[in-house]
């Protein structure tokens, strides 16, 4: 398969799991902030935490700048002018389906041009829960689609890597928004207020009714921590996606040369190793925040493996045969 | 329920569907009864259905001279230009004729020039023509094929006869529209078809692979071919068209810096490492193919792809240099050089084209401009073109000076008052003016797809049908039997 072609196909990959998330963040923020606000309270915090998360601060504040009563929701969901905002990721992923026309079939292209084509229809006037809503439907159909009507060859699987990596990343950060979201008083923890915040979290990743299946007691940090990162069989847990992405990358790489598809898979193993060895009590205990920034750090080293190794590697020893 | 077929005027060239004593011509008999069951407010349904359907497929080609990138569906009308069995039979012949001319023609520029010792042409009109490329010459194309791909843009005149307008030898486009607008017409409207009677169009993917293979380079085996579709990109106007005919065959669309060019052979960059390419359908213009040959500040082509090309181990279609045979110029040469190599009368007519730079034209266009459409000898898209009729005096004069500071620059041609087909303004069925962009795929022989792109004028005031000018297209319907035979 033509290196570009791979890499375009990884990426669009990338965005579409990207606009999911956003989308469902999205949502159970927006949700919160309407509870928060009936309950007379400051739902501030919870935008202020979604921006942080996704390490997006210091654009926000430049965008605030620029335009001061900019909300971070609207920012974050349908500026042109934030290059990662739902909006963005949506045309992002559309002109990279355009490209791959000829990969994809018709059906997948018809449900991102309509994606697209919705996005760009003034969104603001119906709200943002139509458009994050209808994000969320139409990657699932799109994902669905393309496992329906698209041929089983690598295309395919470079595609699935980039909607693991991404899926590792997001999950990675939607835990994370926890540490953005401050308490009152370290007394707060396991308290009310506290375990609140955990549900927004586990709603955040799809996860509120695999946990209540998965736990009888309580909703914890250490938990929600467990479920999230180190769960083997739910879909969205870093564990999961890691391995998922593994095998992916190595059906994607069957017939690559071994020493081209070797930094990456090399990276994958060993991270797959220590998420296997990990505890989610002494995760917690250690610093939750410090471990999930590690992780983000350690899948962007995969990203750059991926890329350097094979998207954009020099055929040297090709044409010395 | 108001009749969308009655009250319709006619301009002053024939119209395809309506006869001068207001019958329908007899091609267009059954459609007709079939259409009459539409009124305004059923039209208008079908045609929203239709644009939704083109839009929602991604049928765009993207505007120059606007916003970057901004992307429009081609207006598309569902009333189709319908041409007889018998017509289209003499059409068809006619096409062959030309480019197999034109291909000889080719040869022969690039070869030992016979053709001007001859006197079909004069010298000072080759060599001097932008479209001539000095390092083709003596190049021998596989199987003697420049034209692998030719549109021939043809009108019907005031006479009722098809003429050519112009030669499209380098990179026609088009053909994805004939075959989507036949798609979205099949949607939208089947109960417009006459029952099994007009002729398919979906051959033409089979046809072309078929071409692409047939005039790889010697020594390749057929089974291992590899042929790729480059393009320049997907911000170029037809990048549509080059990624569905890429999906149509199966092949693969690539850019420039997707090959590498190594000890003058062609590789593409895959993930597998690099893989052989022998035939390269391209849709990037000639100047923009090699940077080290022509223009250097070109991204959009492969550095060492000449030198593969001229070495014989990869076949570029069209091949380079085409440019001299389809310009406006070289087209009024074209029926002589018919005569020349065939021994045969051409059998579509050009239309009458004066040329700039041979003295005696030049006096005849400078006297009778007001009556004549000029055209830039070397553009696309309609852009430039003074209609001597529509003009006023200031521009009249303005055309003048711009033919005398550069003669050659310039081709003009009596305005054509060619035919109309009818197509509805939202409210009633106006008259059109239309062109028809037939392709015909050459590789061990010739072949001709059935009907063509029909490219119709934005109003009824309007001569120009390009889709750069906010030109609309219909469907083209082939009828298999002769009605009434």
């Amino acid at each position: 398969m033509l290196s570009r072609v791979a890499e375009n196909l990884y990426w669009l990959g990338r965005y579409l799991e990207r606009a999911e998330n956003v989308a469902r963040m999205a949502e159970v923020n927006y949700n919160a902030s309407v509870e928060q606000r009936a309950a007379g309270g400051d739902d501030s915090q919870l935008w202020t935490a979604l921006v942080g998360a996704l390490d997006a601060e210091e654009e926000y504040a430049e965008a605030v700048a620029a335009t001061p009563d900019l909300s971070p929701g609207e920012w974050l969901i349908f500026s042109e002018s934030n290059p990662n905002s739902l909006r963005s990721t949506v045309t992002l992923a559309r002109s990279l389906a355009r490209e791959l026309r000829e990969h994809i079939s018709r059906e997948v292209f018809e449900e991102i041009n309509l994606l697209y084509l919705s996005a760009t229809r003034a969104p603001h006037t119906a709200g943002m829960r139509p458009f994050t809503a209808s994000v969320k439907r139409t990657v699932a159909a799109i994902v669905g689609l393309f496992d329906n009507t698209v041929l089983l060859n690598e295309g395919r699987e470079w595609l699935r890597c980039g909607l693991f990596i991404e899926r590792a990343d997001m999950t990675s950060r939607i835990v994370d928004a926890k540490y953005f979201i401050l308490l009152p008083s370290p007394a707060d923890v396991g308290g009310t207020l506290d375990t609140y915040q955990w549900m927004g979290i586990l709603r955040s990743a799809s996860a509120l009714e695999a946990f209540r299946k998965r736990y009888r007691g309580a909703i914890t940090g250490g938990r929600v921590a467990e479920l999230l990162m180190l769960d083997e069989d739910f879909p969205r847990s870093l564990r999961f996606c890691v391995s998922t992405l593994t095998r992916h990358f190595e059906r994607a790489t069957e017939a690559t040369p071994r020493q081209q598809a070797l930094p990456a898979a090399r990276e994958l193993a060993l991270l797959d190793l220590d998420l296997g060895a990990a505890d989610a009590e002494e995760v917690v205990e250690a610093g939750l925040h410090e471990f999930l920034g590690e992780f983000e750090a350690r899948l962007a080293r995969v990203h750059d493996a991926i890329k350097e190794g094979i998207f954009r590697a020099v055929p040297t020893a090709a044409l010395a045969r | 329920m108001a009749d969308l077929l009655s009250g319709y005027r006619t301009l002053a060239g024939p119209d395809e569907m309506f006869a001068p004593d207001g019958t329908y011509r007899p091609a267009y008999v059954e459609f007709a009864e079939r259409f009459r069951r539409w009124d305004a407010e059923e039209y208008r349904l079908r045609q929203a259905a239709s644009d939704l359907e083109q839009l929602n497929g991604g049928v765009t080609f993207t505007v120059y001279q606007d916003q970057a990138g901004t992307e429009r569906i081609f207006p598309f009308s569902l009333i189709p230009r319908i041409i007889s069995a018998g017509e289209w039979s003499v059409i068809e012949a006619g096409l062959v004729q030309r480019v197999t001319a034109l291909n000889q023609f080719l040869t022969d520029l690039y070869g030992d020039q016979r053709c001007i010792r001859d006197g079909v042409i004069p010298a000072e009109l080759v060599e001097s023509a932008p479209g001539f490329n000095a390092r083709m010459r003596g190049f021998e194309p596989t199987l003697g094929v420049w034209a692998h791909i030719a549109g021939i843009d043809l009108i019907r005149d005031r006479d009722g006869i098809f003429r050519v307008l112009e030669d499209n030898l380098r990179t026609p486009s088009g053909v994805s529209y004939v075959l989507e607008n036949r798609r979205t017409m099949l949607n939208v409207a089947p109960d417009l078809f006459p029952g099994g009677s007009v002729a398919p169009v979906d051959e033409y993917p089979d046809r072309l692979l078929d071409m692409l293979v047939a005039v790889r380079p010697a020594g390749v085996e057929a089974e291992e071919t590899r042929a790729v579709i480059l393009t320049p990109g997907s911000y170029n106007s037809a990048y549509f068209e080059h990624s569905f005919l890429a999906r149509q065959m199966g092949i693969e669309l690539v850019e420039g810096r997707d090959l590498l060019v190594h000890k003058q052979r062609v590789y593409l960059r895959a993930t597998t490492g690099l893989e052989r390419v022998h035939v390269i359908y391209r849709r990037v213009d000639d100047d923009f193919l090699d940077p080290l040959v022509f223009r250097a500040d070109s991204t959009l082509g492969v550095a060492g792809l000449f030198d593969a090309y001229r070495a014989g181990n990869v076949t570029i279609v069209n091949a380079i240099g085409n440019g001299i045979v389809d310009d406006k110029v070289t087209c009024r040469f074209v029926p002589e050089a018919i005569r020349y190599y065939l021994g045969q009368e051409p059998i579509i007519p050009n239309v009458d084209t004066y040329v700039g730079a041979l003295p005696s034209d030049l006096e005849f266009m400078l006297a009778n401009l007001g009556d004549l459409v000029m055209k830039p000898s070397n553009a696309s898209g309609g852009y430039g073109i003074v209609i001597g009729p529509q003009a006023s005096a200031a521009d009249l004069q303005a055309a003048r000076e711009r033919l005398r500071a550069n003669p050659s620059g310039y081709i003009a041609q009596p305005l054509q008052e060619f035919s109309t087909i009818p197509s509805f303004d939202g409210e009633r069925l106006e008259p059109r003016r239309a062109d028809l962009r037939p392709f015909v795929v050459t590789g061990s022989s010739s072949w001709v797809l059935p009907g063509g792109l029909t490219r119709v004028a934005s109003d009824s005031t309007s001569y120009i049908v390009n889709s750069s000018q906010g030109g609309g297209s219909k469907d083209t319907w082939v009828l298999r039997q002769p009605r009434g035979a």
